[in-house]
């Protein structure tokens, strides 16, 4: 394995992506929204929201008990505060690995295609393993790199605007840990693994991102579903589902290498 | 002298299309050898499977005595091929762009900076070596895919079309380069090119593909003397009586005589021995003869005469 050559293929596909604007706006509007925007919005939404708070008790009321417990005594505010930050924002978290994923794979994928830089590639002496392994190397890396990066945004943010009113470091617990480090990376390989089975089938970046858009849906109805009480995302769920996540990823992925061969891409050249 | 790159009944076929029909070749090193044949004969085919992005159907390739379908890394370290589309990235610059190849081709980390100014000073891309290609003029694309070629100095060279986008000039460099690889540096070069004078200059041996078989293999000359095509004359006579020696010559010639763009009269397979009698016929005419003279046949006469005109591209 010539780690040589995979890095050489991460660095320059990272290098395409960075200087791409259609690429690299979603890059950095997703996490500017859900990291810096919504935090600071819902925080102030909550220190302005006076008696309408009120309202949402019930939500507070349909937690599980060991949740619930987790957001500590009354004021209702200070629970709800512990709530968004700890828990809802957790969920929004998982859109960031799968949309850096989606979108740099698409272009990694379909957009060499497009570009017509593939055979180019295809003549080098990597083997077929190598060059799979690169192409799912870069958009994950990044992944994990967009994430850490929003996460320690989003800490710096939610403690300087909550920590106080919490009273102790917020979003600093088991579930964001497995959030970032597990989960998180996990989605990121599920999206990749959908987007070379998306990306063999399509012609260009757009198109791809646009099939491969369709990810986020799970996502999103996590997301949904928490906010309407139907699901928690605690610990324990983020741990089975990061297992499961990464089961699917690894098989979508093994079949896909399959396919995964010269002779194959060269059709789409 | 053993062979660089050898085809033993190699086929190929993708679903009913037969792409290469029992092709059977053996190169040596050091030689020019130019592929030719109508798009789709098989020419881009015989390189993917030489560098092992294609299996045959049946039998075998040899690329420097490797199996490129087992050996493909090994097979392709030691090529360079110059693709028919430069497949360059447009949102790099030259340099990180031949920075890239080096590191694909594991060209040694300390030489590898060196390499890529010598060979961007070589193919004259130095100037603009900090500008995206995306800007490139075709011409200059064109050598930065050269360049590429060249990275990691192999000792086979697989060119597509490499004089496609240049201009007269840059395109006479790239002969010359082609040259002195082969001659000076002993690499085998494999040429596909549409560009007959090109190959029949270039190259010392030509294998023509029609249909995916081989029709003709051999020294540009040796090709041109095995399809036996008939000697010509031409001849030029006063542009006021070119009408009437087209006449005469179509008489003599049975009706193998035709006027050229720049008014001279080409007669095709005219005997030795009938030219004086035409050169009396038409001074008799009054017609004043400033030119008469051989007219070889060229490697271009040769293909026509192999492919006729029933797979005109």
């Amino acid at each position: 394995m010539s780690w040589r050559q995979i890095f050489a293929i991460v660095r320059r596909d990272l290098r395409l992506v960075a200087r791409a604007r259609a690429v690299v706006m979603p890059l950095v509007i997703v996490p500017l929204i859900f990291f810096v925007v919504f935090p600071i919005g819902a925080v102030l939404a909550i220190r302005a929201g006076g008696e309408a708070l009120t309202e949402l008790q019930p939500l507070i009321a349909m937690l599980p008990a060991e949740m619930a417990a987790s957001l500590g005594p009354p004021p209702l505010e200070r629970q709800l505060l512990v709530y968004l930050l700890e828990y809802q924002f957790a969920s929004f978290f998982l859109l960031v690995p799968l949309m850096v994923c989606a979108v740099i794979a698409a272009d990694s994928f379909a957009g060499e295609k497009e570009r017509k830089t593939l055979e180019a590639l295809l003549y080098t002496p990597t083997s077929d393993r190598e060059l799979y392994l690169a192409k799912l190397l870069g958009p994950w890396l990044a992944a994990i790199g967009v994430s850490l990066f929003s996460y320690v945004v989003y800490l710096v943010i939610a403690n300087a605007l909550a920590a106080g009113d919490v009273g102790r470091p917020v979003a600093i617990t088991s579930l964001w840990m497995l959030t970032v480090f597990w989960l998180g990376p996990a989605v990121g390989a599920m999206a990749i693994s959908i987007l070379v089975v998306v990306s063999a089938r399509v012609r260009g970046f757009q198109e791809a991102y646009q099939l491969g858009g369709a990810i986020v849906l799970p996502v999103v109805a996590l997301v949904v579903g928490q906010l309407a009480g139907a699901v928690v995302l605690d610990a324990r769920l983020a741990a089975v589902l990061g297992l499961i996540v990464w089961l699917v990823a690894a098989a979508i992925l093994y079949v896909a290498s399959r396919g995964f061969r010269r002779e194959r891409l060269l059709r789409q050249v | 002298m053993s062979a660089v790159l050898e085809a033993r009944a190699l086929t190929r076929r993708f679903g009913d299309v037969t792409a290469l029909d029992d092709v059977s070749f053996a190169i040596p090193a050091g030689q020019v050898v130019g592929l030719l044949g109508h798009n789709g004969a098989g020419k881009t085919t015989t390189i993917r499977l030489l560098n092992g992005l294609l299996a045959p159907t049946e039998g075998d390739v040899r690329t420097l005595g490797l199996d490129p379908g087992t050996n493909g890394p090994s097979v392709r370290a030691r090529t360079g091929v110059l693709t028919e589309t430069p497949s360059l990235d447009d949102r790099m610059t030259a340099r990180e762009s031949m920075t890239f190849w080096a590191d694909m081709w594991n060209v040694p980390r300390p030489n590898v900076e060196r390499r890529v100014t010598e060979l961007l000073d070589r193919f004259e891309l130095a100037d603009r070596a900090d500008d995206r290609v995306g800007g490139y003029s075709r011409g200059m694309r064109q050598r930065l895919a050269l360049a590429r070629t060249l990275v990691h100095d192999p000792p086979v060279l697989f060119l597509d079309e490499p004089t496609a986008a240049l201009d007269p000039i840059a395109a006479l460099g790239v002969r010359d380069l082609v040259r002195t690889l082969a001659a000076g540096e002993q690499r085998t070069v494999l040429i596909c090119t549409h560009n007959l004078v090109e190959a029949q200059e270039l190259c010392d041996r030509v294998i023509i593909l029609r249909r995916g078989r081989v029709v003709a293999d051999g020294s540009p000359s040796e090709v041109v003397h095995a399809a036996a095509l008939p000697v010509g004359v031409e001849i030029e006579v006063d542009p006021e009586h070119s009408a009437a020696a087209l006449s005469i010559a179509s008489e003599i010639s049975a009706d193998r005589a035709t006027l050229g763009a720049g008014g001279a009269i080409a007669i095709e397979g005219m005997a030795r021995d009938a030219v004086p009698q035409l050169v009396r016929r038409l001074v008799a005419s009054g017609a004043e003869v400033y030119r008469v003279s051989p007219r070889q046949a060229t490697l271009e006469d040769a293909y026509v005469a192999l492919y006729g005109n029933e797979d005109a591209a």
